[in-house]
């Protein structure tokens, strides 16, 4: 599971939102075919960081990123890069659901026929196959022209990840991706994160840190130290490591709750 | 801040703390139950260890409710744990310090045994009872420096765990061999329960450092 292969490297990165400093020299290699939590309090950049990943962050005017981010060994960051592309490689799934106001097969179907796939056969394959691979076909495959938005909300999460996997991308990006479901489908979508992996390199984002605990191999820890001083990476390990005995006293003070 | 979670560990942990003066005293007693063959001093020492067992479960429950309810993590964790492990080997040196006493029913000849193996088991008694007290404090401060020399604290004890042998040829009649016999099996159990203060001494610089390692087998 822990395959030491970099699929995303970072290196020195800092980041700005106009005049404020948000990160500072971020360096963190994330592995391939594994799943690496981020875990801080509230404001320390994490979700930040996550977004630089896939150049989320360019959607906010006057941001400024510096140092260097590879997916694959080349730069993410450079002009010649199609950020469409990059971020079909690299998707995304959100806190809150958002599916799309459209049937269940359109949702599915919709990255895939803007990436031009039009023949239906082809996008049948992708909207099962999709819909399988996120632990939901068996829940929707009679219902496959109803609203997005009458499933529940755990549903709806797992609408969306296959939404995200039905354009084959690489690393799957996750921003809180429980933070509004109910325990069942939080269970079902932390199983469905663990089989994912073998085909995916997953980074997740989560203010719980149990769900880290839990589903990650690969645990770093953000923090800013002082509310008008940027973010930094305090501590990087093996989350077993990073429960069990962490290095730096700050990650030990914030995972045993002695912080505040 | 968990305040009331970290109450309760605090509070567990001095429940264990508690428990190894219990059984510092059953040790002494024992010892003392045994040289003097004072039924009275058994009697109390059978009794002390029913506390001593129901300690040993109420930890366990309670520490395990921590893991359910809390789950804890990093620090918090190992000293759970070691809270758990602790407790048991307390436990044990509780009924090896039983046994010392439940020693002195068996013993036909009242009283008058050899001065020497008196004067040897009162003397093993002192130093284990010092060993003890030595990782319960080590334990209660985290301090892995002194839990380290608890293996060293222990050799004079296993040195005069060996002389009782030597004591014991010296038995003339059946009786005096019975009454040695059983001063040899007492000194065993004290040696017993020098170990198993330096397993707590193992414990308390895993819960330190993290890091589980063996001390030096003090038994070869």
């Amino acid at each position: 599971m822990n395959g030491d292969t970099f699929k995303i490297n970072v290196e020195h990165l800092d980041f700005h939102y106009g005049d404020f400093f948000a990160l500072e020299d971020i360096s963190v290699g994330i592995r391939q075919y594994a799943t690496t939590a981020f875990i801080g309090p509230s404001g320390c950049g994490k979700s930040t960081f996550l977004r630089c990943l896939n150049r989320m962050n360019d959607l906010i005017p006057e941001t400024k990123v510096e140092g260097k981010i590879t997916l694959d060994g080349n730069d993410i960051y450079a002009p010649d890069v199609d950020t469409a592309s990059l971020r079909r490689r690299v998707g995304m799934i959100f806190q809150a659901p958002n599916p799309f106001p459209m049937s269940i097969y359109d949702n599915v179907a919709y990255g895939p026929r803007i990436h031009g796939t039009t023949n239906k056969a082809q996008l049948d394959e992708i909207v099962e196959k999709s819909l399988t691979r996120a632990a939901l076909w068996k829940e929707v495959s009679g219902k496959l022209n109803t609203s997005g938005l009458a499933l529940s909300g755990g549903q709806q999460q797992r609408l969306c990840i296959a939404r995200v996997i039905a354009v084959d991308p690489e690393v799957l990006l996750m921003d809180e991706p429980c933070s509004a479901i109910d325990p069942t489908s939080i269970q079902k979508i932390e199983d469905l994160m663990d089989e994912l992996k073998s085909k995916y390199t997953i980074v997740i984002v989560t203010h719980n840190m149990q769900q880290a605990a839990r589903v990650s191999d690969w645990t770093a820890f953000f923090l800013a130290e002082h509310a008008d001083r940027p973010a930094k990476l305090i501590e990087y390990d093996k989350t077993d490591t990073m429960f069990t005995n962490p290095s730096d006293k700050r990650t030990e003070d914030y995972i045993t709750g002695r912080f505040g | 801040m968990r305040k009331t979670f970290h109450q309760e560990l605090k509070e567990l942990k001095g429940e264990v703390l508690r428990m190894g003066q219990l059984v510092t005293e059953q040790i002494d007693d024992g010892v003392k139950a045994l040289v003097k063959a004072d039924e009275k001093l058994v009697a109390k020492v059978i009794d002390g260890d029913d506390e001593i067992d129901d300690i040993t479960i109420a930890v366990e429950e309670q520490g395990l409710a921590l893991l359910a309810r809390q789950a804890p993590v990093a620090v918090d964790l190992r000293l759970i744990q070691s809270l758990m492990f602790i407790a048991v080997h307390l436990e044990r040196m509780g009924d090896l310090a039983l046994n010392i006493a439940k020693a002195a029913r068996k013993t036909t000849v009242k009283s008058e045994g050899s001065p020497e193996l008196i004067g040897l088991i009162n003397k093993m008694g002192k130093k284990v009872h010092k060993v003890v007290d030595a990782s319960l404090d080590a334990f209660d401060r985290k301090d892995c420096v002194l839990a380290q020399k608890l293996p060293e604290m222990g050799e004079p004890i296993d040195a005069l765990f060996k002389q009782f042998f030597k004591e014991l040829t010296k038995s003339t009649d059946e009786e005096s061999l019975e009454w040695a016999s059983n001063m040899v099996l007492a000194s065993r159990y004290l040696e017993r329960i020098a170990d198993h203060a330096v397993d707590i001494g193992e414990r308390v610089c895993y819960l330190v450092t993290g890091e589980f390692q063996e001390f030096s087998d003090q038994e070869q």
